[in-house]
């Protein structure tokens, strides 16, 4: 058992180690990866508030923008170094979800629609607030990633997000096997249910929130630094939003690993195929993937692979998905 | 200075005209299925499209483009209806997402067709001056303020009176109970959808005529939409026209006080204000969400 637990992780870090040794030199190779594994952040902590906390956001451009933002001033301004602006940058992305705690008395289109209206606000006074911001002018300059020691820049960033997605996913693994991760999925079967049980659900949903604003405000703190450039278009840009959602759906976002293997798969077929095939409106293509997925297989993926290989074993009975 | 106010309220007004049509084409599908469209802005926007083609490439005037324009989103929002009933899990969830992902697929489809260029019409008599008194409007927004309103009457005439609108309302309020009473509820569902669709036909051509457009423009649409329908409250044709005009008014009144910038916001924080003081909107009557 305790080699099962551990089996994901060994086999992510054994898959980050061998793609650093095949292509570490090839900076092309490395920068499409970290995109994709950057997305793969995003995905995880959308999937975490949509399977956790039962709630879908459109409004994840918000948490990641303000963690680009809070990450890329603190240590401009106040020379605060790189890992530790990373760190603010989460937080100061769980304390602006903060102020969106009252949004979770809302359910459905409403929550999800209140998250984007705060993600528009963020990005009108990341405009607006052009002393702290340089508003649309945008960040330049923002200092660079540490880089780790035998590795060039591309390849210790790519290495560096690699071991930032699997933090992610080790800490939603332990959230989901906790006791309020035990909560969190009867409150998707029946709210009302888990309530009279004395669970404070409006509790637990606000936690799920604040660690998954957390994760994407890291995500966005580590792209400002690795990028070295801030505007609000970009920082609270829609495609913070799309990419993620298509990709969380595509793997099954109910499953741990169904976000990241989905946005390695659809973040590469994007910028690999689609924007190939169709250099205006590549993203037609990620809203016909997310349409066909919704009519064709909700569940995503990663689920469906395990009931069709269920299904082949011998002995097996195919019941059951893989539900988180 | 209080001519400025003037002109303000009067210009918001007729904004809010706009806005009550493509807002109601939101709250019937919403009474009927429950559900958000998310895509909604986007049709509004394939009507405006299909104008300004029809404008560019046939030389008909704007105004004539709503016979194209119906079909167009008519049937797409046929076509939506359909995939949407056919969501069997989760479907609060799974209508969200992939209502979304046709928003995705017509913003982008429109990107390809006509690029990411803004358009407005070339019509002179539509962009010409209407003077009444102080106040100074384009002939095209007074002209989509009347049709906005007309719409609005027969629509509201239709729902209380006729026996399909009557039906439409039994299944918002209780579509078992609908059901029971001889109602085909699916149907009724098709025909929310296909009556949206017309609606945003109007609101398109309107919006094309008054206005500049581009491929982006859909979300930011269905969003104001939303953010009426939450203002007006569920179950009101008077309670959207009131609603829309209200935020028009707000939004012209930013743009003359404060600054065009934030004309975005205003509509945001009255949206999020109404949703946590008044969670039962302006006009609506009390009832539980979720």
């Amino acid at each position: 058992m305790a080699l099962r637990n551990h089996s994901g992780v060994i086999a992510s870090l054994a898959a980050l180690a061998a793609l650093l040794l095949a292509w570490g030199g090839n900076p092309y190779i490395m920068s499409i990866t970290i995109a994709a594994l950057m997305t793969g952040g995003v995905a995880l902590a959308w999937a975490l508030l949509g399977n956790l906390g039962g709630m879908v956001s459109f409004g994840h451009a918000a948490f990641v923008g303000a963690g680009a933002y809070v990450s890329a001033l603190c240590t401009l301004r106040l020379g605060v170094p790189v890992p530790v602006g990373i760190v603010l940058g989460a937080l100061g992305a769980a304390l602006s979800a903060i102020v969106m705690l009252p949004a979770l008395r809302l359910r459905g289109p409403y929550f999800a629609l209140a998250i984007l209206a705060y993600a528009h606000i963020f990005r009108i006074a990341a405009t607006e607030w052009t002393s702290v911001t340089r508003g649309a002018a945008g960040l330049s300059a923002i200092p660079a990633l540490p880089v780790l020691p035998g590795l060039d820049a591309k390849a210790s960033a790519c290495l560096l997000a690699g071991l930032l997605v699997l933090g992610f996913a080790l800490a939603y693994r332990a959230i989901r096997a906790s006791h309020a991760g035990l909560a969190l999925r009867a409150m998707h079967d029946s709210e009302d249910a888990t309530r009279v049980l004395g669970v404070n659900s409006t509790l637990l949903k606000g936690l799920m929130l604040l660690v998954s604003s957390a994760m994407a405000g890291a995500i966005g703190a580590f792209n400002a630094h690795y990028i070295g450039f801030l505007e609000p278009d970009y920082a609270f840009g829609a495609m913070w939003v799309t990419l993620p959602i298509v990709a969380a759906i595509f793997g099954g976002y109910r499953t741990l690993a169904g976000p990241v293997i989905g946005a390695l798969v659809v973040s590469l077929a994007d910028q690999l195929l689609f924007k190939e095939w169709l250099p205006i409106g590549h993203q037609f293509l990620l809203g016909v993937l997310l349409v066909a997925m919704i009519l064709a297989h909700p569940s995503g993926l990663l689920p469906l692979a395990g009931n069709v290989l269920r299904r082949l074993r011998p002995g097996g009975n195919g019941k059951g998905g893989g539900h988180a | 200075m209080t001519e400025l106010l003037l002109q303000a309220l009067y210009s918001g007004l007729l904004q809010g005209g706009a806005y009550a049509l493509i807002a109601l084409g939101l709250a019937l599908v919403f009474g009927t299925m429950k559900i958000i469209n998310l895509a909604h802005g986007e049709l509004v926007l394939m009507a405006a499209y299909v104008a300004y083609a029809a404008e560019s490439a046939l030389g008909w005037h704007p105004l004539a483009a709503i016979v194209l324009a119906l079909p167009a989103t008519g049937l797409t929002a046929a076509g939506m209806h359909w995939t949407v009933s056919r969501i069997r899990a989760d479907r609060e969830i799974n209508s969200l997402l992939l209502t979304f992902g046709f928003a995705v697929v017509l913003t982008n489809g429109f990107l390809m067709l006509w690029s990411a260029d803004v358009h407005s019409t070339s019509s002179a008599w539509l962009q010409d001056a209407l003077v009444l008194g102080p106040l100074y409007s384009m002939h095209s927004e007074a002209l989509s303020f009347a049709i906005s309103l007309a719409l609005l009457a027969g629509l509201w005439w239709w729902l209380a009176r006729s026996w399909h609108g009557r039906a439409l309302r039994a299944v918002a309020a209780n579509r078992d109970c609908a059901m029971l009473m001889g109602i085909a509820p699916g149907r009724t569902e098709l025909l929310s959808f296909v009556l949206a669709g017309a609606l945003a036909a109007f609101a398109g051509v309107a919006l094309y005529c008054h206005g500049v457009i581009q491929p982006a423009l859909g979300g930011a649409l269905t969003v104001k939409a939303f953010i009426i329908t939450v203002l007006a409250g569920l179950g009101s044709i008077p309670g959207v026209l009131a609603a829309a005009i209200l935020l028009g008014i707000c939004e012209a009144l930013t743009v003359t006080l404060a600054s065009s910038a934030l004309q975005e916001l205003t509509g945001m924080v009255l949206f999020l204000v109404v949703l946590f003081v008044l969670p039962n909107g302006l006009f609506g009557t009390a009832r539980r969400r979720g």
